[in-house]
């Protein structure tokens, strides 16, 4: 992991170029908050940096929302995608061990991976809701991103973490080796100012282990007391950056589409007979956080919940997993 | 080393012929475009084109690969589909999937088997496997249930049974019509009539969650241990992949743990009879 420096105006026109063989894909504002968007030249100006998070979660690029899964067809350009944080980068980890699986890897998946260059953002800041350090998750990216993106001071710095970033790095042939001290001191100090300020807001929420013990110990009457105000809309799992069940949609010609699901909405589960493990809400409500927090622990490595706070933000219920956490603890 | 399969492409298969088995269970004879192999106990994903897919166990013989059959109930959107079928239509087969029965583990032993209605189908296959290699195995012993003698499934099949060997059928009927002159009852009343080694024995269940349950409890109260007992489960098992999180039941997916599971791998696991 090393760092390098470049100007921003020429940072951008590396950007520009890079338009001719890649689809970029970048986090900026518009009316509806912060999102991915696919970059034109004239976006450039407006892509931002260090922010957390956008809107969306990284898994849509590689699990759209519907497509036909029996056509064999590859994406034509390369793709970049520029100021992922962290909490969704971390999500990639159970999506590549379910989907890469050896015995049945999804080749659509396995494809898109492949051809996407992941550059993350570390977040100076946070938002409401997120708390990735209780669950041991870092605001900015070490390991699993290909290159990290920082703006500073006018100043665009670039983290090198993967093989892959190494060879990305040298498209953009005015970066430099990063040699000013004060520069890594700045990005230390928005590291710690970052971890700081997710450490005094989560106070008290339990760590993913603990957290899994209180869902798991959890009787009916907690579940159905926490669940009166959700109307299974799904949007907790939609937005979630690692929730991708799915239905199989048949076509003629034994196409199949595959069409994003979830545990959420009644039905989920039932089989033709009519048994339906999930039928009653607090069942299917549970059901998530024993998936998160219990099951995908004891069948993964992979964390399943990296503490984006999307889920939280999306619902209509105005159900809130964090203050259940802090009266489960209690 | 990852593979370049297309996981969701079914393959083609041309049904042959349509056997009717009951007025509500049908057997379906494909033939699949290219060699199909399975373990007994393993399921596909058989899809009526453009209409819908739906997992099954395969009921022949394991040892066969270039011709399947599928016993099939009709009981909801896709079966109902597939009941109007007529010889000469394609299907498409995905699989198989999953774990079967680990049949070596029931060598030197006596296998005791408890199936209900269209339970009967993986039971078929395993029986077909039990066969090919009864000089391992001390006796196999078939208990089977459905609602009416017009509902049991695989008629000539139980009389070739009858006569092969180390095997015995017990048959019960919820409600006797006609000349029915074997057991009336629930299934596991069969239970009480047979005389079995339970230390040398394992035991197969395999049917409506319903029947599951009760045969389980049976099963146990009778002194069967509970990694002795196979049970084949019923769940939502959608891509068979192992992804779409349908058939989850607790840390196990369904369609890639099992869908055989002994009874002490799944007991502490929620709503496994729903």
């Amino acid at each position: 992991m090393h760092y390098l420096i470049i100007d921003k105006d020429n940072w951008e026109e590396s950007l520009e170029k890079l338009l001719e063989s890649h689809s970029v894909f970048a986090s900026v504002e518009n009316e509806f908050g912060q999102d991915y968007e696919l970059i034109r030249a004239q976006d450039i100006p407006s892509i931002i940096y260090n922010k957390p998070k956008p809107a969306t979660p990284l898994k849509n690029f590689f699990l759209p929302v519907k497509e036909n899964v029996t056509s064999d067809r590859i994406n034509e350009k390369p793709r970049i995608i520029l100021g992922v944080p962290n909490c969704d980068i971390e999500a990639l980890s159970l999506l590549d061990e379910i989907y890469l699986d050896t015995q049945f890897n999804d080749i659509l998946y396995r494809n898109r991976r492949e051809n996407t260059l992941i550059i993350s953002s570390d977040c100076f800041g946070i938002q409401d809701h997120c708390h990735c350090m209780s669950y041991n998750i870092k605001p900015w990216s070490s390991a699993k991103a290909d290159l990290a993106v920082l703006g500073i001071d006018g100043k665009i710095i670039l983290r090198i973490i993967s093989r892959k970033g190494e060879e990305f790095s040298t498209l953009i042939t005015s970066a430099q080796p990063l040699d000013d001290d004060n520069i890594i001191s700045l990005i230390e100090k928005e590291h710690h100012s970052t971890e700081s300020k997710l450490a005094a807001t989560n106070k008290g929420l339990p760590d993913y282990q603990t957290t899994g013990r209180l869902v798991s110990d959890a009787g009916d009457e907690i579940w159905k007391k926490f669940s009166s105000s959700c109307v299974s809309c799904g949007a907790c799992t939609t937005i979630c950056p690692t929730c991708t069940c799915f239905l199989l949609i048949d076509k003629p010609g034994f196409e199949k589409v595959k069409q994003v699901d979830a545990c959420q909405y009644p039905g989920f589960e039932r089989v033709a007979g009519g048994e339906d493990a999930l039928f009653k809400l607090h069942n299917r409500f549970r059901n998530r956080y024993m998936c998160k927090y219990v099951w995908k622990p004891e069948k993964f490595k992979s964390i399943a919940c990296t503490g984006c706070g999307r889920c939280i933000e999306a619902c209509i219920g105005k159900i809130n997993k964090n203050e259940i956490f802090m009266e489960l603890v209690k | 080393m990852l593979n370049n399969k297309n996981i969701y492409k079914p393959l083609r298969a041309k049904l042959t012929k349509v056997i009717e088995e009951s007025p509500l269970i049908k057997t379906f004879v494909l033939v699949p475009e290219k060699e199909f192999s399975f373990k007994t106990g393993q399921f596909i994903e058989l899809s009526v084109d453009g209409v819908g897919e739906a997992p099954f166990t395969p009921s022949s013989s394991p040892l066969i690969s270039d011709k399947l059959e599928v016993t099939v109930m009709k009981t909801g959107y896709v079966t109902e589909y597939m009941h109007n079928l007529a010889p000469g239509a394609l299907m498409g087969i995905r699989g198989p999937y999953g774990r079967g029965y680990p049949v070596e583990k029931f060598f030197g032993k006596e296998v005791l088997i408890l199936g209900g209605g269209c339970g009967f189908a993986p039971i078929r296959s395993l029986l077909y496997n039990l066969i090919a290699i009864s000089d391992k195995l001390r006796k196999v012993t078939l208990c089977y249930g459905s609602k009416t003698p017009e509902d049991c499934i695989y008629k000539p099949y139980i009389n070739e049974l009858r006569q092969t060997p180390k095997f015995e059928v017990l048959r019960s009927v919820d409600k006797a019509e006609g000349n029915w002159n074997e057991r009336v009852g629930v299934v596991t009343i069969l239970l009480d009539d047979v005389k079995v080694d339970i230390e040398n024995s394992v035991a197969v269940v395999c049917g409506p969650p319903v029947m599951m349950k009760f045969g389980t409890k049976k099963l146990l109260e009778m002194g069967y241990p509970e990694h002795d007992i196979y049970l084949s489960m019923e769940k939502n098992m959608s891509c068979g992949l192992g992804k779409c999180g349908h058939c989850m039941m607790g840390e196990f997916f369904v369609c890639k743990d099992g869908p055989v599971f002994t009874y002490d791998e799944i007991k502490d696991q929620p709503d496994i009879w729903n």
